[in-house]
């Protein structure tokens, strides 16, 4: 055998794992391109005609960008364009409640189109889409693409001049995935990352707040569930890379068209998703579609120190809740998702899918808005609300027996130091006991229970007359109530 | 002895209560003897040898050192260097690439950290990478390093950065890492996985890498050595997109082509540094030959029952020691037996350990600590234990069995030996005939040269490989070479598959232009598809089921089949575990543990194919199919298609079972002997007696296939064609590829049968015994005898001028 056919026979040896299905064959390298110029590779006129593009100039040479403007008044599911983007106008001062950084406009929407998902050297960003809203309401978007891997300078530093303008980066899973592989394509090139310098909104994890209902959470799932978008003849994400292959093989550029919409739909709804998710932390829980989203706007709030906006949230969250068990009642059933997203609610047919999840996780709604209640006005010290938002989540029928001991325990503290009142904080340590199934908190709770009983004797004979006698195993009443921490 | 009373420390009281200790235990293991007398093959202990204590030499510091990191050395106490420190740190600090021969404890350490460190002072943008073979020996070096970079701080002001960077590095710490690391430690499977993949983020490593430090050389031999030789082809590669051009620093045990292994590996000239000048506190050597307990069969005392009673006897004494396995399984038989022997004694479990791959890291982390300090008496390992993690200097080492190689060997003696006092190393030999060999040949142990390390790294299957994640890194030119292989063609196969592109220069196959480039247009990620160690990346896990399931071990992907078939009994740390599912798609066997007197040992069945012959000898070309030796590439097809069930202590074949497991398949290379149809035609006997006679000359071959090629047991497979008029025995490359056996084999053809033919007519057995052509009742009465008659047969027909090849070309 000669070294050529001892390679052949390495590269296909069952045991080598090289390449992907999806793979051209060496029988047919062209797989999937039509008319090809003769001569080989097609002419460089074919890019601008086919994709629509135009080029423009940059330090290392050329690069090619596709640009796409949505007017105000077309419709991204049942939302106008225009209206998104008034709507972001005036909520984007509630950027920095879903980012750790100072977010501010212009805002930039940005996604990476890849050769792969692994990152490392090897993996290219054969796209950068990005796209924002002019003040004229319309959406714009810039797709840069990387006609061969020889002008990844030129492409990059004209990705680079766009990402200059932004004041904030805004992605869908950016911060894991896209981020790192444009610093990567960066640092190859031995130039400096214009992503570091800015702030960074990846819309993934509050989406996932706000509306992930147990199925999958990604932007396909969420703009149709939040958005009403439907895509028709979308490329699916795995077909990707290799259609880009297929253009790098045979220079035609046509099996790219499908690549570029599916980006720039990416785009539209990633603007669109944000747009939803500040307009509500910016209106307030009025806004809400159902419980889920008031419990999270109420959390959002909560975690940027906006207590009062927060009781009103979780305040809204249980009314919505208690809209929901008589079913279609005051919560908003958008037509649009009718389909996937359907649940039954027993013989109560509810219309508007995740926005209704069945009658448990109604349940959990209504208990973590209580609980936020109950903690956020032990917080603002108005023990007693507190104490009756605990109550109320003793009384949800199967309520999960974590957040039960939790109440009964914070209930048992609150007789015990506030209310004075050790009978009943007796009763509620015995119910926690009966709860607990850690052997540390079991060991809390007891000796929390010997502590009551060893007042209860030492007050019988007594008037509760000197608080001020020091009492060894408890707080004293300033330093607040005792958690079983 | 008439010289056995100079012994140099003769005033017993002044002895330490430990090497009094050490002096009775010898003492009753050969009576009188001490220090040194004749080897004496027939005995039971046929070799004594008294290595005398060595004084330090010591050298001052090389000129060039920077006089901060000097002071910092005389602040831990460092005031002077011994001489192999001093040469091999001025080397290093002049730019030359170095090996260092060092043997265990003689302070190999200070002399790559100290060039290093130097580089750093000089310019804190410096930086070094540290290779270890495994992660638990760079864990092993982080503390001392860390320790010796505070003390140059302290007097510097200069706060340098040393980081482990391996597949337990936390992913939120390692950005961090990159950015501060001066000096990382890490394995080239990280470095190939997780670090040259990823270049760009080590952007500032790759600029200013200064030093590779390669410790434990001699472990990259065979397939590991010649995947690191790909892996490090591409580091050179990195390092030059970005302009460096790092000093190699390598440190190896004694082998005998330090310089050779380490050109081949770097592929750059390298200095040798040879000469310890550490001093070095005496130590017996003693070879164990366990007592002939059945003539006629020619069988011996087990060597683990042997080995289990010297072992007893330093233990008895309060003697720290370490006894080296040959596999896991035997491995585990020991810890076993020994746990038996101090059975009922408080603490006795905790202090006699078991130690081999496939444990849970903390389990090893315990048992290492224990024997630092002391808590661990007696720790039961297979190779696992050889290389340099910190275990401390123990009292005795004892082998079971020969460790196969003469650097190996003086690896694991090296585990016991403290500077100030005694030490004694036993090797207890096996009736497996190269043990057999070596124990009756002292002088060839002690006085011959170690063995060379073998690598080939241009074997197709790893090049490849190699090729592939290279591209991934960085784009191939069309001038650019990787390996002795013609690279373009690599690439153009590649580009066939899809793998690669050339953009520029010319797109005509078989007429390749120099211009262009090659880029990666492949969704994967080559680099998780290539394990540097075996095969296949993947592994087995083993799932205890008899209570809660949860993960006890590992094994990798080769040895599965035989170790974890259904049924097989799996051993770990003496606690005996039965299969009872092998889900072989899943890669899991679930065991449960059960108590049981016997182990299980695998059948496999091979078959080999020849693909082609690359050489026979010059003058045959015609007759290359009755050639007396070939080389060429094969197909070896392997299956475990049954057990055997040992019976613990007595080795009695107590049942068997047959098993249906998927077959393993590879291509590889081999060499292979012929035998004429007209040889077999002149042979006495009967044909089921000429089968024997094949079975069990291809026993002992094997044997000294190992012994000439200095390879490990598991290196090289055999199998035995006889189905053909010319029957024909295989010795081939257990690997995918071959890894560079089969032609060295194919030159020492000669010296191999002359070999084979000196082992079985040397042995005193009657028909054949496990020390020669196999035992008795595997291989029949005849198959000393008919093996002999092959070999005398061969040997005429050489004498008289030729195989079959000559003739047939005289009389064409």
């Amino acid at each position: 055998m000669n070294l050529a056919e001892r390679l052949r026979a390495v590269v296909n040896h069952p045991g080598s794992r090289s390449g992907s299905a999806s793979q051209p064959s060496a029988a047919d390298p062209h797989a999937g391109s039509v008319a090809v110029p003769p001569g080989g590779r097609p002419e460089a006129g074919d890019l601008e005609r086919v994709l629509g593009g135009e080029w423009r100039d940059a330090p290392h040479g050329r690069s090619f960008v596709v640009v796409h403007r949505y007017p105000a008044n077309t419709f991204h599911g049942h939302a106008a364009i225009g209206d998104l983007a008034s709507r972001l106008a005036g909520a984007t001062a509630a950027a920095p409640l879903v980012s750790a950084a100072a977010a501010r406009a212009p805002f930039l929407f940005f996604d990476l189109e890849t050769t792969g998902l692994s990152g490392g050297a090897g993996t290219y960003a054969f796209m950068v889409g990005c796209g924002w809203f002019d003040p004229a309401g319309s959406f714009v978007t810039e797709q840069h693409l990387l006609v061969d891997y020889a002008s990844e300078r030129a492409m990059l530093h004209s990705v680079g001049r766009e990402l200059e303008r932004a004041g904030a980066l805004v992605s869908f899973n950016g911060k894991s995935f896209d981020a790192p592989v444009l610093e990567t394509r960066y640092s190859y090139n031995r130039m400096a990352s214009p992503c570091l310098r800015l702030p960074h909104v990846d819309v993934l994890h509050p989406a996932r707040r706000f509306w992930e209902n147990g199925e999958s959470c990604s932007l396909v799932a969420l703009e149709r569930q939040v958005l009403g978008v439907r895509r028709i003849g979308d490329v699916p994400g795995f077909e990707i890379p290799a259609r880009y292959f297929r253009f790098i093989r045979s220079g035609d550029p046509r099996p790219l068209a499908a690549v570029f919409e599916h980006n720039r739909f990416d785009l539209l709804s990633l603007a669109g998703l944000t747009a939803r998710l500040l307009h509500l932390i910016e209106c307030g829980p009025s806004e809400t579609r159902d419980a889920r989203e008031a419990l999270a706007l109420g959390r959002t709030y909560s975690r940027g120190g906006l207590e009062g906006r927060a009781v009103a949230s979780f305040e809204h969250a249980l009314a919505l809740c208690a809209g929901d068990t008589r079913c279609g009642g005051g919560t908003l059933c958008a037509g649009d998702t009718l389909g996937v997203g359907d649940t039954y609610l027993g013989d109560r047919r509810c219309v508007g899918g995740a926005l209704h999840r069945g009658a448990t996780s109604t349940m959990s709604v209504k208990v973590e808005a209580l609980r936020s209640l109950a903690i956020a006005a032990r917080r603002a010290r108005r023990y007693e609300v507190a104490a009756a938002r605990w109550r109320q989540v003793l009384d949800v029928p199967g309520c999960p027996r974590p957040i039960l001991s939790q109440a009964s325990e914070a209930l048992a503290i609150h007789h015990e130091h506030r209310a004075r009142d050790l009978a009943t904080a007796r009763m509620f340590a015995l119910r926690t006991l009966g709860m607990k199934q850690e052997a540390a908190w079991g060991d809390a709770v007891r000796h929390r229970l010997a502590r009551i009983e060893r007042k209860m004797i030492s007050e019988r004979p007594l008037f509760p007359s000197s608080p001020s006698q020091p009492q060894p195993s408890c707080g004293s009443p300033r330093s607040g109530p005792r958690t079983s921490s | 002895m008439a010289h056995g009373y100079l012994a140099p420390t003769i005033n017993a009281a002044a002895r330490s209560g430990r090497d009094g200790a050490l002096d009775a235990a010898l003492a009753r293991l050969v009576p009188g003897a001490l220090p040194e007398r004749p080897d004496s093959p027939d005995l039971h202990v046929t070799a004594v040898r008294w290595l005398e204590p060595v004084e330090a030499q010591f050298a001052a510091f090389p000129s060039g050192l920077d006089p901060r990191l000097r002071r910092a050395l005389e602040a831990r106490g460092i005031t002077e260097l011994y001489t192999h420190q001093a040469e091999a740190i001025g080397l290093a600090l002049a730019g030359r690439h170095v090996v260092v021969i060092t043997p265990t404890a003689s302070g190999k350490t200070l002399c790559y950290n100290a060039p290093v460190l130097n580089a750093i002072l000089e310019d804190p943008a410096s930086r070094a990478l540290y290779l270890f073979p495994t992660k638990a020996l760079a864990q092993d070096q982080l503390a001392g390093l860390q320790g010796l970079c505070e003390t140059v701080a302290a007097g510097s002001g200069e706060q340098i950065g040393v980081f482990t960077y391996d597949g337990d590095t936390p992913q939120d710490a390692r950005r961090a890492i990159r950015g501060r690391a001066h000096l990382i430690l890490s394995n080239p499977d990280m470095l190939h996985s997780g670090i040259l993949p990823h270049h760009p983020r080590w952007a500032k490593l790759f600029e200013n890498l200064r030093y590779v430090v390669i410790d434990e050389l001699h472990a990259y031999r065979g397939v590991f050595g010649s995947h690191l030789c790909n892996v490090l082809r591409r580091l050179r590669r990195v390092c030059r997109h970005y302009g460096s051009s790092p000093v190699f620093l390598c440190s190896s045990a004694t082998i005998a082509n330090p310089t050779e292994l380490a050109e081949r590996l770097v592929e750059q000239p390298f200095e040798i540094v040879g000469a310890s000048g550490a001093p070095r506190g005496e130590k017996y050597f003693v070879f164990v030959n366990p007592p002939v307990v059945n003539h006629q069969l020619g069988i011996r005392r087990s060597y683990l029952s042997e080995t289990r009673r010297i072992a007893s006897e330093f233990l008895k004494r309060n003697l720290q020691l370490i006894v080296f396995a040959r596999s896991r399984l035997s491995t585990e038989i020991l810890t076993t037996y020994l746990k038996d022997d101090f059975d009922g004694i408080p603490g006795a479990p905790e202090r006699i350990r078991g130690y081999r791959g496939g444990y849970l890291p903390n389990r090893r982390r315990e048992i290492e600590k224990g024997l630092r300090e002391g808590a661990v008496r007696a720790v039961v390992s297979t190779s696992a234990l050889e290389l340099g993690i910190d275990i401390g200097a123990l009292d005795v080492c004892v082998m079971a069995g020969y460790p196969g190689t003469i650097a190996a060997t003086w690896q694991r003696a090296g585990r016991a030996g403290r500077r100030a006092s005694r030490s004694a190393a036993v090797m207890v030999a096996s009736s497996a005939p190269l043990d057999q060999f070596i124990v009756r040949n002292p002088a060839y142990f002690f006085d011959a040269s170690p063995e060379r390390a073998l690598i080939d790294p241009d074997n197709l299957h790893i090049l490849v490989d190699h090729v592939k994640c290279a591209a991934f890194e960085l784009p191939f030119t069309g001038q650019e070479r990787f390996g002795r292989h013609d690279l373009q063609q690599v690439l153009a196969i590649l580009s066939e598959q899809g793998l690669v592109h050339r953009t520029g220069g010319s797109d005509d196959l078989d007429h390749p232009s120099d211009e262009g480039v090659w880029t990666w247009t492949s969704e994967s990620y080559p680099a998780d598809a290539v394990s540097l160690r075996s095969v296949s990346s993947d592994n087995f896990v083993i799932v205890d089921a008899t209570r809660e399931p949860r993960v006890i071990g590992e094994t990798d992907f080769t040895s599965g089949p035989s170790t974890l078939h259904p049924k097989a009994i799996y051993i770990i740390e003496g606690r005996l575990f039965q299969v009872e599912k092998l889900d072989f798609e899943g890669r899991k066997a679930f065991v449960r543990e059960i108590d049981c007197n016997y182990y299980t040992d695998a059948i496999t069945y091979t078959k080999v194919t020849i693909l082609d012959t690359f050489s026979a000898p010059p003058d045959t070309d015609v007759g290359r199919d009755t050639a007396e030796r070939s080389h060429g590439e094969v197909h070896v097809v392997s299956r475990v298609v049954g057990f055997k069930k040992i019976k613990f202590y007595t080795n009695e074949n107590v049942g068997s079972g047959e098993l249906d497991l998927p077959e393993q398949q590879m291509h590889t290379t081999a060499y292979w002997v012929t035998l004429p149809a007209e040889v077999m035609a002149l042979l006495p006997y009967a044909p089921d007696d000429r089968r024997d006679g094949i079975v069990g000359l291809s026993f002992a071959m094997q044997q000294l296939a190992q012994l000439l090629l200095m390879c490990d047991r598991h290196d090289i497979g055999i199998s035995i064609e006889t189905e053909d008029q010319s029957p024909r025995i295989f010795v081939y490359d257990n690997y995918p590829g071959g890894i560079g056996f089969s032609a060295p084999l194919y030159r020492m053809h000669e010296e191999l049968l002359d070999g084979t033919r000196r082992l079985i007519a040397e042995c005193g057995c009657e028909n054949g015994c496990p020390g020669c052509v196999g035992p008795v009742g595997d291989s029949g009465a005849l198959a000393k005898a008919a093996a002999l008659r092959i070999l005398d047969l061969l040997d005429e027909r050489r004498a008289i001028g030729g195989g079959a090849g000559d003739r047939e070309a005289r009389t064409a």
